[in-house]
């Protein structure tokens, strides 16, 4: 026998790109990330052709989970049509064969970084979430090997002492995006850099949430109707962001996540930040029928679950 | 050409790379042999960085990315992620391997000799302007490339300086185990490093690391931040067998030969010595004496990053490091905004508290 014959036979990628080995790990990771919701399980981790850092965990999840027969839609702060989302979304049809789409409610794999569509996701829905930081806990403890030790411990105290602290020098809470959650009553789970507008938008959710992180090499979920929590205090309440007074210049929209877009004459101006939505709500007021499914908030700016947020003011 | 293209992403994409290939010439089979042939300590440092040995492949990569070091790394690696494993080489032996260079800094004379062999390390580093001229000619290359097969290489046994070190009780001996089983190794490409690491995945992140990240945390602890005393003991540059067994006759052979360096450094404690260790695929000298010099400083206590291995190992890693810098280059619109309305939200209220 010769090398050459212990050696694969020179072939084109496998199908999705991972090879067998490659997408097995990933899948009982995954397994094992929905069996203990929000916690953070450590996988290789492979190098993929786009950089790190760019969505190459999402990238990974999506890979070991698409078939032939999905239709994959993939968004970047909303956008279906950013330069990254394309990228991403090119590689996605280009190795795995599969339908794209910009329909929230056509797609049965949703890639996504730093958003949640508006429309409300539904049971057999995977929503995928590229994650930069993991750790919930790196800012108020760097170490990885200390953090992992705290999760074990459930020992929060650092970061409800963080959230008190921005009371007492702000009066108010100053997260921005990726606000810490709390899973299933066990463990503290970053939610990816999603605006606090998408956070309610994980609790008792429809779908299957998975986030992960190629360059830390970790991966989470949160399963099918499972309670996430922001945290707050008793009598001061996680807030999300005010979309009051802000209607879309393209299509008339309310309460939804707008991008604010800077003017020349110092003002601002403001656009649906889910631009699948933003299409399909053009293309009804031309006459098409277009399906539009239930959204994540109503008119008035109220979550579907009703108990869920409160207001302090 | 929009940023976040309101339509036409895909398009953007590929008009901005045609422009990146306008810009950076032609690439040709015959580009790719020349940085193979002339360049190798450049595409050394790419297959080390890049995990993959293959020189071919590095310098294609090198060509094909413009030059760009960080690109053609993680061009490597992306290749190397759809490799199976094939096969598990047996360890390489340093007494044995073919030897072009080896110096020790901690005496003037060791067993087996110093034998400085190629290195710029003495010469006189003065612009060769006269080449640019194109009236003088450069020293003329040997038609033959050096090679294993080269006189200059010794292919006698030499022992490394540490087998004297041991012999006089210098240095611990090292403990009786079996010979280490290549497949049983962890394995920082087939699972997540968790700290403290075991001395098999550190050792690998180091022969992966970035060379400058390895050199900035090691020159940190040379300067005045670590708490060894270092002395080079053995930097050494040769060919390595890459021993097979046959899967069926059992019989130990050859695949090939490939470009190795390893460095070890010495530090006294007390009344004994400690050792570091570094070894990468290609010459690299540079990064396997930090490297080694790391080695030996991520056991000591903290607070200095460079005596913390998650440090370390974490803030060296090439393409991840690199991936995430770049990063900030995507449109991070959402995040802003959502800080952006935390912030207005907090001068509300020390608004509303002055008044």
């Amino acid at each position: 026998m010769r090398l050459q014959q212990l050696a694969h036979p020179r072939h084109d990628y496998s199908y999705a790109f991972l090879d067998e080995f490659a997408k097995r790990e990933l899948r009982r990771r995954i397994l094992k990330a929905i069996a203990i919701p929000g916690y953070q399980v450590p996988y290789a981790s492979r190098e993929l052709p786009m950089a790190r850092g760019w969505g190459t965990g999402g990238l990974q999840v999506t890979l070991a989970a698409v078939g032939p027969t999905d239709t994959v839609k993939v968004i970047d702060q909303g956008a279906d049509d950013s330069v990254n989302a394309a990228n991403l979304r090119r590689f996605i049809a280009r190795m795995a064969g599969v339908q794209t789409t910009t329909d929230t409610l056509a797609a049965t794999i949703i890639q996504s970084r730093h958003r949640i569509p508006e429309e409300r996701l539904r049971e057999g829905q995977l929503l995928v979430l590229q994650v930069p930081v993991p750790e919930p806990l790196t800012h108020v403890e760097p170490s990885v090997t200390r953090a992992r030790q705290m999760h074990a411990d459930a020992d929060y105290a650092l970061i409800w002492l963080e959230l008190h602290e921005q009371l007492v020098r702000y009066r108010t809470f100053t997260g921005g995006a990726d606000y810490p959650v709390v899973v299933y009553g066990r463990y503290l789970m970053a939610p990816s850099p999603i605006p606090r507008w998408d956070t309610p938008m994980l609790h008792q959710a429809a779908h299957l949430t998975l986030l992960s992180a190629g360059r830390e090499k970790r991966l989470y979920a949160v399963p099918p109707y499972t309670d996430v929590r922001p945290i707050e205090f008793e009598d001061v309440h996680f807030q999300v962001e005010s979309q009051a007074g802000r209607v879309c210049a393209q299509t008339g929209a309310v309460n939804r996540f707008m991008n604010e877009v800077p003017q020349p004459d110092g003002s601002s101006r403001y656009i649906l930040s889910d631009t699948g939505y933003a299409a399909k709500l053009v293309r009804r007021t031309q006459g098409e029928v277009v399906e539009i499914g239930a959204t994540y908030y109503d008119e008035q700016g109220r979550f579907y679950h009703t108990e869920f947020l409160h207001h302090d003011d | 050409m929009a940023y976040v293209a309101a339509r036409g992403g895909e398009a953007a994409i590929q008009e901005a790379e045609a422009l990146f290939r306008r810009l950076n010439g032609t690439l040709d089979a015959g580009l790719v042999q020349q940085i193979e042939r002339q360049l190798p300590y450049l595409v050394d440092r790419v297959m080390s960085e890049g995990s993959l040995y293959a020189p071919e492949l590095a310098a294609l990569a090198i060509a094909q990315t413009g030059g760009d070091l960080y690109e053609a790394i993680l061009l490597l690696r992306a290749y190397r992620s759809t490799q199976p494993r094939v096969a598990y080489a047996a360890p390489v032996d340093p007494a044995t391997m073919q030897t072009l260079r080896r110096i020790s800094a901690a005496f003037k004379d060791i067993p087996g000799g110093q034998i400085l062999g190629p290195t710029l390390d003495y010469s006189h580093r003065l612009l060769r302007t006269d080449l640019l001229d194109g009236d003088a000619q450069g020293e003329v290359a040997s038609e033959q490339p050096t090679t294993p097969e080269s006189p200059a290489i010794l292919n006698s046994p030499i022992p490394p300086v540490t087998e004297w070190l041991r012999l006089n009780g210098l240095l611990a001996a090292l403990p009786p185990q079996p010979p280490a089983d290549p497949a049983l190794l962890p394995d920082v490409t087939r699972e997540a490093v968790r700290f403290p690491a075991p001395r098999a995945q550190r050792l690998q992140s180091l022969a992966r690391a970035d060379t400058g990240g390895v050199l900035a945390l090691g020159y940190a602890s040379m300067r005045g931040y670590g708490l060894i005393h270092p002395t080079v003991n053995e930097v050494r540059l040769g060919y390595a067998d890459v021993l097979l067994e046959h899967p069926i006759s059992g019989v130990r052979f050859s695949a090939g030969r490939v470009r190795v360096s390893m460095a070890e450094v010495v530090s006294s404690h007390g009344d004994t010595l400690e050792l570091g260790y570094a070894a990468t695929l290609g010459w690299n000298e540079v990064k396997v004496i930090a490297g080694a010099m790391l080695d030996l400083e991520m056991d000591k206590p903290n607070p200095h990053p460079a005596h913390d291995e998650e440090f370390v190992l974490y803030h060296t890693e090439p393409v991840e490091s690199s991936g995430f810098c770049i990063h900030y280059k995507l449109p991070h619109y959402v995040t802003f905004s959502s800080n952006l309305d935390a912030l207005r939200r907090a001068r509300e209220m020390a608004a509303e508290e002055s008044e």
